[in-house]
């Protein structure tokens, strides 16, 4: 499903940022990628979303190629993945429902597509009756849900999640995590790059360790080790 | 039922243009102002245009017919004449019309040409006008190697004078409207460079959702073209009510009406100027957004 093999990164000559990563993240798994800041984690991220290439190595999602993939083609690979970020990036001047429905229309759904699809989402992550609401009337937890929402409509095979719990409190960062289960239970491939140890550690889920742009752990269990 | 894209996109397109007032309203702003300044020296252009071809239908030369020649020779001289290229229209002046005209130039005195009724010197001719007063001397060459010619009176200086006039006034606008063109396309991609600057985030979230880049541009480029015609049909208005304002004054001074020169009235020259207008309105309008586009595409 994601594979990197022997994928290294650096945007000047002699800083390498990602050092020979080697890993595989198969179908319907569940993997954090784990890091302090600066380690290489969004680098990782950017890579898998095909928003950076790696200087050299190769990086196979669905068995496709992506280092190799035409300009034009990169939208098709998007819409193989969900997207949610920190800074959640919805758009404040379209309801919860038209932000959802939003991702839809990008992928030229039809009407009666959309009008089934985003009231089951937003049920699925619990904002069934705000699908009027505006982002701004919502709390940070909600927004996160909303952005859930938004990356799961067109059905990806895969979740690709940066950071999502860094605004949030840690109450509402354990309800988001349990989302993101929910979504891996269904079947979808999900990553989450995260710093947040608490949550690694009580997830107890295969964790990819960066540091300083190696990495130096991959296997299941907490943030530092055997929970 | 296929997804109905071309409703989709006018939507966004007009949805943007209400949400963006202030942006909306400055790129129309801008765009009628270059599309007046274009619009004036268009019309400047087209009258000139227009006054010179009156003018050269005035210019022409006189063709002096040989006092032996024959009825025959004289009717075979205005079909030669006409068969050269650039000659416009050939009159016949009989020798009476020639008297005649001279004693109408004479006026209160006309009784000093009475004596020349029985034996009259004036030669007929053949008034020539042209279809372009440059080919003034190659016509004057060709009409002297024909028979029955006699001589060509013709005002060389005049012809000469106004056919570089008019060349120079034909350049002048044709300059002056390319450099508008291109200043008005690097205004307008300015003006919705700042309206896609103001919508980034929409176009993050579109890349990152799988949007395609024609599909991400489509919506802006309604828009521009919307401006486009928004801007053409207030600038024909406006245009129209201060070209018919200037044309009532000139029409009714009287140097004008001395001269006998006709200007275009708006109506004549308004479904052309519209339409000048909507391409490119439309055009600068697609161009603009294109070029503003680029940079934000690249994610």
């Amino acid at each position: 499903m994601i594979e990197f093999k022997n994928v290294s990164k650096s945007y000047e000559p002699g800083g390498e940022i990602i050092h020979n990563a080697n890993f595989t993240i198969a179908k319907g798994e569940f993997a954090f990628l784990v890091g302090s800041s600066g380690s290489g984690k969004s680098t990782l991220i950017k890579m898998i979303l095909k928003e950076e290439d790696p200087t050299t190595g190769h990086i196979i999602i669905n068995g496709t190629d992506t280092t190799s993939l035409k300009p034009s083609k990169v939208p098709y690979l998007r819409r193989s993945m969900g997207i949610v970020f920190q800074d959640f990036r919805l758009l404040p001047d379209k309801t919860v429902y038209e932000n959802v429905a939003f991702a839809m229309h990008v992928v030229k759904a039809t009407p009666k597509h959309i009008k089934r699809q985003v009231p089951m989402v937003l049920a699925q992550v619990g904002l069934a009756d705000k699908a009027k609401v505006y982002p701004n009337e919502l709390s940070g937890g909600e927004q996160q849900r909303v952005a859930l929402a938004r990356a799961i409509v067109n059905n990806p095979s895969m979740l690709i999640a940066d950071e999502p719990t860094g605004n949030l409190d840690p109450n509402t960062a354990w309800d988001i995590m349990g989302l993101l289960n929910d979504i891996n239970l269904r079947g979808t491939t999900v990553v989450v790059a995260t710093h947040a140890k608490d949550i690694v550690d009580r997830m107890n889920k295969r964790v990819i360790r960066i540091d300083k742009g190696d990495i130096v752990r991959d296997e299941k269990g907490g943030y530092d080790g055997e929970v | 039922m296929k997804y109905n894209i071309i409703g989709y996109l006018i939507g966004e397109g007009f949805r943007s243009i209400i949400k963006q007032k202030k942006m909306t309203s400055a790129s129309i702003i801008i765009m009628c102002a270059t599309m007046f300044i274009f619009g004036a020296f268009y019309l400047i252009g087209e009258n000139v245009n227009f006054i010179m071809k009156q003018v050269e239908s005035q210019q022409g030369m006189r063709v002096m017919i040989k006092e032996d020649a024959t009825d025959d020779q004289v009717r075979n001289l205005q079909t030669k004449i006409q068969q050269i290229n650039g000659v416009n229209q050939v009159t016949f002046h009989s020798k009476e019309d020639a008297l005649a005209s001279m004693k109408e130039t004479l006026g209160t005195h006309q009784e000093l040409l009475d004596t020349y009724v029985e034996d009259n010197p004036f030669p007929a001719s053949y008034f020539v006008t042209l279809t372009d007063l440059t080919l003034n001397k190659d016509v004057q060459s060709e009409i002297l190697k024909l028979e029955a010619v006699d001589e060509i009176a013709s005002s060389d200086d005049t012809i000469s004078m106004l056919a570089s006039v008019a060349k120079g006034i034909q350049l002048g606008t044709l300059v002056l409207l390319v450099i508008l063109i291109i200043i008005s396309i690097f205004i307008i991609s300015y003006t919705i460079k700042l309206t896609v600057y103001a919508r980034r985030r929409e176009i993050s979230i579109m890349k990152y959702v799988g949007a395609t880049n024609s599909f991400i541009r489509g919506p802006f480029i309604v828009e521009g073209i919307i401006i486009g015609i928004i801007s053409a049909l207030f600038s024909v208005g406006i245009v129209g009510g201060i070209y018919n304002a200037i044309i009532d004054k000139l029409l009714t001074s009287p140097v004008l009406q001395r001269i006998n020169i006709v200007l275009y009235g708006f109506s004549d020259i308004a479904v052309k100027l519209l339409a000048v207008y909507l391409v490119l309105g439309i055009g600068i309008g697609i161009i603009g957004s294109a070029i503003s586009m680029r940079k934000y595409l690249k994610v």
